[in-house]
Formats: structure tokens, C-alpha cells, sequence
């Protein structure tokens, strides 16, 4: 059976933190998020799934995880069995794998009892910090998420590569949903000659494909109906910067049919970034920062379904 | 216009339905911003669309604001022309009291409940004081400001609402000039 159709057995949900482009503070957002829902009394679980560059432990003054993920790539532990608690209440964590793997040596069937146990978690909000990159394994484990978070800097690289990373993920999604149905290589085949279908883009991919096979159709209207995506945008200085993820938002709806939801974001803070370069145990006096309405702002837009006001009458 | 055409327009300017003008116009000029050349949120996505695809979001643009702005319009003619003087015949005899007399608070909410108009909306899009709309059409002269103040206020109501708004002013300020030398002849 698909990964995403695997049926869940919690009530609880399953965030996932990505975006592309290293150093926009997706742990940082993971951890203060995670820490914020605990403040509010839920059960929270944090995952790093940053393969080759984990350092959510240290965000809790945990220097030499004692437990990881390797063990349950090499060693086949069981993930219940690798979260650590925290010095925070309602807050628990497993530790990303520090030491060997690389995301190509992950196997199929590793990637699906990973989501499987992750699904089954005992925890109100499991929030997975994903890295950077758009490796398929990230996209995979994107997409599995009740709610997916894309961070964001307010610089061409970051909105490229975030550009990237949501048509990517798309692509995975249109092709899974269509396996689920039967037609395994269709996307995949007219993709690789999509110049003589006369096809630019994953949006008149999809288009196409909706044309052309009226049942197809149905399909993806309704799978991708789930694909909203979540926008935070990280260490602003100015209206222009809030301003930006407006921008993206309607460029995505009206290039790629992507809706997103602005959620929020996180103006630029010396003491924050500081204390991050630092690998200060920053979560454990979190609300000392400058940051932390924001942060509440945002995990309640994001709970709540709300968007982000925008400045200058707009 | 229908309905479906012009939810169509205020999607296309990511606004809700009716949003008031004043977003519209906003919303279009930050659009156009963004879609009339090198936004760094356009640049990466350069490559796999073309210009063309740029130009006909940017005309879309163009054309929902002007059908919005069209249709915002249209709304107060249509009670503009339902109380001129091409009255509308089955309105008989009520309508010949509202457009014979002078306009007075009565009458004029009488002229904005027939247009269906709520008074929330002209509080939102004149920006005035809900209060003080319901005191202007109760008559409630304490509660107005100043005459001067009173005369801009009632100009853009009729307006609003395409009435004529020389007449409207000239024939409420009447009323309540004639008020205002009753009450505070010691002033004199």
C-alpha cells in the first residue's frame, strides 16, 4: 500500500517544516513552533529528518543525543523508542541522524516504516524539521504531512529554491496520486517528452493531463485540492519583506495553481540568530526573545487557518 | 454583471466578494507591481514561463479592475435611475413621495433601504461612523458635526447612493440650519 494512503490511527497531527534552501531557520521555526504548542498544553513530538546536518537537540541544550535515528536506519529500533524527552514539559524530540546516513542509502521500505511509525507517534503534534534540499525522500516525507511549512528568506536564492522544492514536491504528488490509480509511468512518461506534448511546466503538466483524461481529472482535482501549503517567512526587515510573501503567494496560485496560505513571519533578530550560530540551548528561555508573539501569531494563523495582515492598507 | 463573472474579477485581484474600492484599487496597484516586470518573485520562474504567460496575467489584472470598477459604479446608478425622474412605474405612489419632496433623513433611508443598500457598507466604504449615519437619517441634529463637516458627509452619502448631491445637501442643511437657529439663538 501508498504511504499516503495509509489510514492513521491518532487524532493527532503531523506538521513538516521544509522550504529547500539551508539557513532559513527551519529548526529554528520547528523548535519554536514545537515549543509554543507545548506552552499551550499540547503533547508535542519533534523530528529531525535533517539528514547529514541535524542540530535540533542542541536548540534544547542537548549536545550528544543518546539516542537517533541511525539506530532505526541501521540497527531497525523502533521509532517510539528514540524519543527523548526534553527539560520542557510536553515536549519530546528524536534526534536526526548525526553521524552516517545519507538520504540515497535510505530504502523504500525503510521510508514507508518510517512514515508508518511516525504516524502512529504517541503525541497531539508531531512536527518534523526536514532539512534542506528537495531529495525525493524530503519531498515523500513533505507529503505526508496533515500541514506543510515552507521557510522562507526574503532573498532570490531562498525564493527559488523554495520555488523548486513546491513544484518538486507537486510533481511527486500528481505521480503518486496517479500510481494509486493504476496509471504507474504515465506522468513520468510525458514528462520526459513534455517539449513534443508542448508542455513548459508542471502546471500545464497537470493541465494536460486533467484535458486529456477526463476521469484524471476527478482524481487529481480532488487530491490536489489537500495541497496547500503553509508560508512563513523568516528574518524580515521591512514592510517590503512582508510584504514579499504576498507577492509569492499569488505568483504560485497564478503560475502553478499552488494555493498557499501566509501564515507569518519572523522579523530579523541579532540576538535570535546569534544564539542559533552559537548553538546556544536557545528553546529553554525562548520566550526572552523578541520573536515569540510572532511566533504565537503564526502557530495560530496556521491552527486557525488565518493569513497574515498585511502592512501599508493592502 | 452575473455573479460567477464577477466572483471571476475580485479572484483574479485576490480579494473577497465586494470587497469596497478602496482595496480594489489597492490590491490592483500591488499586483501590477509585481507582474509588470523584474520582481525577484517572477525571476526564478522565468525560465519555464514565458513572457507571453506574464503579459496575459498582467492584462487579466487590468481587466479585472477596470470590470470592478465598472460594476462598483453601476451599483448606485441603479438606484440613480430608479429615482429619477424615469421612475419606475410600479413604484407608483410611494416613489412619487420620496422624489416629489425634499430630501429629509426619512427619505433618504427610505431611497437606501428600496436600493438595498446596508448601512455597514456606506460606513465602510465612506468611512464614517455607523452612528452617525443613523443620526443623519434620524435627524438626530445634536449628534451631527458642524455644518461644514455635515455638508461633505451628506454630498458623498448621495453620492453613494447616485443621487444628486447638491440637492441633497441643499435641501437637508435646510432643515437642519432651521433646527440650529431655534435651539441656539443665545449664541448669537
Amino acid at each position: 500500500m501508498e504511504m499516503t494512503q495509509t489510514t492513521k490511527v491518532r487524532e493527532g497531527e503531523i506538521w513538516a517544516v521544509g522550504g529547500g534552501k539551508g539557513g532559513t531557520g527551519k529548526t529554528f521555526i520547528t523548535s519554536s513552533v514545537g515549543t509554543y504548542l507545548a506552552k499551550k498544553g499540547k503533547n508535542v513530538v519533534l523530528v529531525d529528518m535533517d539528514i547529514g546536518g541535524a542540530n535540533l537537540h542542541s536548540f534544547f541544550g542537548i549536545s550528544r543525543p543518546q539516542k537517533s535515528l541511525t539506530s532505526f536506519f541501521e540497527m531497525g529500533a523502533s521509532l517510539s523508542d528514540l524519543v527523548v524527552k526534553t527539560e520542557l514539559d510536553n515536549i519530546s524530540l528524536i534526534s536526526g541522524d548525526v553521524h552516517s546516513i545519507a538520504s540515497d542509502k535510505i530504502t523504500f521500505s525503510q521510508k514507508l516504516k518510517l512514515f508508518r511509525q511516525i504516524m502512529k507517534l504517541n503525541a497531539q503534534n508531531v512536527i518534523i524539521d526536514l532539512g534542506a534540499g528537495s531529495h525525493y525522500n524530503t519531498l515523500d516525507t513533505f507529503l505526508i504531512a496533515d500541514r506543510m511549512i515552507v521557510v522562507l528568506v526574503p532573498e532570490v536564492i531562498a525564493i527559488e529554491n523554495m520555488y523548486h522544492f513546491i513544484k518538486n514536491s507537486l510533481f511527486r504528488k500528481v505521480k503518486k496520486t496517479l500510481k494509486e490509480y493504476g496509471f504507474k509511468e504515465i506522468v513520468q512518461h510525458i514528462w520526459d517528452r513534455r517539449q513534443s506534448y508542448g508542455i513548459n511546466n508542471i502546471k500545464e503538466l497537470i493541465d494536460y493531463l486533467k484535458d486529456s483524461f477526463s476521469y484524471i481529472g476527478t482524481i487529481l482535482d480532488h487530491e490536489l485540492a489537500a495541497f496547500k501549503v503553509h508560508l512563513v517567512l523568516n528574518m524580515v526587515r521591512n514592510n517590503n519583506d512582508i510584504l514579499l510573501g504576498a507577492s509569492i503567494k499569488s505568483v504560485m496560485m497564478k503560475y502553478l495553481g499552488v494555493p498557499i496560505q501566509y501564515s507569518g513571519y519572523i522579523e530579523y533578530n541579532d540576538a535570535v540568530w546569534k544564539s542559533v550560530r552559537e548553538r546556544k540551548p536557545f528553546m529553554l528561555n525562548y520566550l526572552a526573545t523578541g520573536c515569540a508573539k510572532e511566533i504565537e501569531v503564526l502557530v495560530d494563523n496556521i491552527v486557525k487557518g488565518r493569513e497574515v495582515s498585511l502592512p501599508g492598507g493592502y | 454583471m452575473p455573479k460567477d463573472e464577477l466572483k471571476k474579477y475580485y479572484d483574479m485581484l485576490e480579494l473577497p466578494p465586494d470587497a469596497p474600492l478602496r482595496d480594489i484599487h489597492n490590491s490592483f496597484m500591488r499586483l501590477k507591481k509585481i507582474y509588470s516586470g523584474d520582481s525577484i518573485v517572477l525571476a526564478p520562474l522565468g525560465e519555464e514561463f514565458s513572457e507571453k504567460k506574464r503579459k496575459r496575467v498582467l492584462e487579466q489584472i487590468e481587466e479585472a479592475h477596470l470590470k470592478l470598477l465598472e460594476a462598483k459604479k453601476d451599483a448606485p446608478s441603479r438606484t440613480a435611475l430608479l429615482f429619477s425622474d424615469g421612475r419606475e412605474p410600479e413604484d407608483g405612489p410611494e416613489m412619487d413621495k420620496i422624489g416629489d419632496g425634499p430630501y429629509t433623513g426619512p427619505s433618504l433611508r427610505k431611497i437606501r433601504e428600496k436600493a438595498g443598500v446596508e448601512l455597514n457598507e456606506i460606513s465602510k466604504e465612506l468611512k464614517l461612523r455607523m452612528e452617525l449615519l443613523k443620526s443623519l437619517e434620524d435627524e438626530k441634529y445634536e449628534a451631527l458635526p458642524e455644518a461644514i463637516y455635515l455638508k461633505v458627509h451628506l454630498k458623498n452619502y448621495a453620492s453613494f447612493l447616485g443621487l444628486d448631491p447638491v440637492r441633497v445637501t441643499e435641501e437637508y442643511l435646510r432643515r437642519y440650519q432651521a433646527w440650529k437657529e431655534k435651539t441656539v439663538p443665545a449664541e448669537k
